[in-house]
């Protein structure tokens, strides 16, 4: 399990037109990277998380992934406060205070960030995504290459678990207990099959892809269809406004 | 007679960037509802043989192709494989790969979405092949969660929902457990006795192609080593030795006998067979 993986449910936010729900993602990101506003950001994370908790997400199920989150989020803060010129210093001339907030906001406005993306590809089946994206536009051949990337994570994760398991049963330590040099230097003999494996998926991929007419013509039929809902609309207006004004209490004040 | 739907003549192949021709100068024609079985040790050319039948070779696949393949009156060649697929479906090995999509009714609407026709007839299709893999009850369910032989069941579905006069198969049943392949040769069985199709199939199963099969086509480094039907294939045990095939177990027991100089009157290749000549043989002796 893992933020990509479609997570079923009937709620609000499964239900919205995954054309909304992509335009709802590239709004709030803009905005998300025009604020500056601790308290505005504060208030978009809450919302997310609001959202997560109408879509009936479980948050333990990204736990492993906010770990690795919050490493980055340390490492930024502490490389902004050591190179951000500033005015309080922790020592002397070293560690800036506003580095560090900025470090902090930048933290901030990045975890909010990522926290909407699962709220769209964990509540959008991904067919649904492909069909989403072709409606706004896009040829479905390079819908299909995005959405079949997606789907394909999970299978890699799988493969890497095999590959190290297969290691361990022959006695490699090194990924548990070795040092970080060590681990640099085993990294190949995990990385060469999973790559390897990689491309002779992807050209048997290809093949089966090609026998059944991909890319016959220019389109193609699909069998389950979207339409835009009442609710849908009200959503994106609601949203679209909410940025608004949010974009203008940053800036107003 | 019924009419020649693939003609081989005279080809050959080499992949890119390599010297050896893993076909040499094929010639071969296969009639319309025959059941052919390709047999021959690994590397011997079969999968690249059914890659060359739907378009793959030389579509996707590079590499040098010399001579010409008619299907069903269309030069491979010079027809895309989007019109190819049409007229020539096919089943790979390996049931994982072949599957790409989240759900099993998409799997099968997979090839017709790509040919743009009306979604009722789509949804017809489905309908239709999924009942002849006998997997209706399935076409909500995620392609992972099946079982082997469900999964290749599936990949022919997503084959026949072209509606495809010819259905190839590459060793569709080399990674599934007896039960699995009893299902997809039972499948495979109905898909030539009630729809007519013609079926191409690279396997190892002796039993099996001894059930089905009207003509067995050994290959050896590329080669043809022997086109013909499973009766005389598997009688001629310097063949099967040469080609890494075992015959199956009842013609084995056969060609024992024969070798310790006890004759039968007839060559079995199927279980009933060997029962029926067994017993005369035993009769015989007694009397």
């Amino acid at each position: 399990m893992s933020v990509i993986d479609y997570y079923p449910g009937d709620s609000l936010v499964h239900r919205l037109d995954p054309r909304v729900k992509l335009i709802t993602l590239i709004v709030v990101t803009v905005t998300i990277f025009l604020l500056s506003n601790f308290f505005v950001i504060a208030a978009f994370f809450l919302s997310c998380l609001m959202c997560w908790h109408i879509a009936g997400l479980p948050l333990n199920k990204v736990k492993g992934f906010l770990k690795f989150l919050l490493s980055l989020f340390v490492f930024l803060t502490v490389v902004q406060s050591l190179f951000l010129p500033g005015e309080h210093y922790l020592f002397k001339g070293f560690f800036s205070l506003e580095g560090a907030i900025f470090g902090l906001l930048l933290s901030f406005r990045l975890l909010t960030l990522i926290c909407f993306m699962p709220l769209v590809i964990m509540t959008t089946p991904i067919n649904k995504l492909a069909l989403g994206l072709v409606k706004m536009g896009m040829s479905y051949k390079i819908a299909y290459m995005a959405t079949t990337a997606l789907n394909i994570i999970p299978t890699f994760q799988d493969e890497t678990k095999v590959i190290m398991d297969a290691q361990k049963m022959r006695g490699l330590t090194v990924f548990e207990k070795g040092k970080l040099i060590e681990k640099f230097k085993a990294y190949p003999t995990l990385v060469v099959p999973l790559v390897i494996g990689a491309m002779r998926r992807a050209q048997l991929m290809g093949v089966a892809m090609d026998s059944r007419a991909f890319g016959a013509g220019k389109t193609k039929t699909f069998i389950e269809d979207i339409s835009l809902q009442n609710v849908d609309i009200v959503a994106l207006v609601l949203i679209l406004i909410l940025c608004g004004i949010a974009l203008w209490v940053n800036f107003a004040w | 007679m019924a009419e020649t739907i693939i003609k081989v003549d005279n080809v050959s192949y080499r992949y890119p960037r390599t010297k050896k021709w893993v076909l040499k100068e094929l010639n071969l024609e296969i009639k319309e509802g025959e059941f052919i079985a390709v047999m021959g040790e690994n590397g011997a050319g079969k999968t690249t043989f059914c890659q060359c039948i739907n378009g793959v070779i030389p579509h996707s696949q590079q590499g040098k192709l010399k001579g010409v393949i008619t299907v069903a009156g269309l030069n491979t060649l010079q027809t895309p494989i989007s019109k190819l697929s049409q007229i020539v479906g096919m089943v790979l090995e390996d049931p994982e790969t072949q599957l790409f999509t989240t759900k099993v009714k998409e799997e099968v609407a997979f090839g017709p979405e790509n040919l743009s026709m009306p979604v009722p007839e789509i949804l017809e299709r489905i309908r239709w092949a999924l009942k002849v893999v006998r997997l209706e009850q399935y076409a909500e369910r995620h392609p992972t969660a099946l079982s082997g032989g469900q999964k290749q069941r599936l990949a022919i579905a997503a084959a026949i929902a072209m509606k495809p006069k010819i259905l190839v198969l590459d060793e569709p049943t080399s990674q599934l457990d007896p039960i699995g392949t009893e299902e997809v040769f039972s499948v495979i069985r109905e898909l030539k006795d009630e729809y007519g199709m013609t079926v191409v199939i690279a396997t190892h199963k002796s039993e099996e192609i001894a059930k089905f099969a009207d003509r067995v086509l050994v290959l050896k480094d590329g080669q043809i080593q022997a086109f013909d039907i499973p009766q005389l294939i598997f009688r001629n045990t310097k063949l099967m030795k040469d080609n890494w095939i075992r015959p199956p177990q009842v013609s084995e027991l056969a060609t024992l006998l024969e070798e310790k100089g006890q004759l039968l009157k007839g060559f079995p290749i199927l279980p009933e067979e060997a029962i029926q000549l067994l017993t005369k043989w035993y009769e015989e002796g007694e009397a």
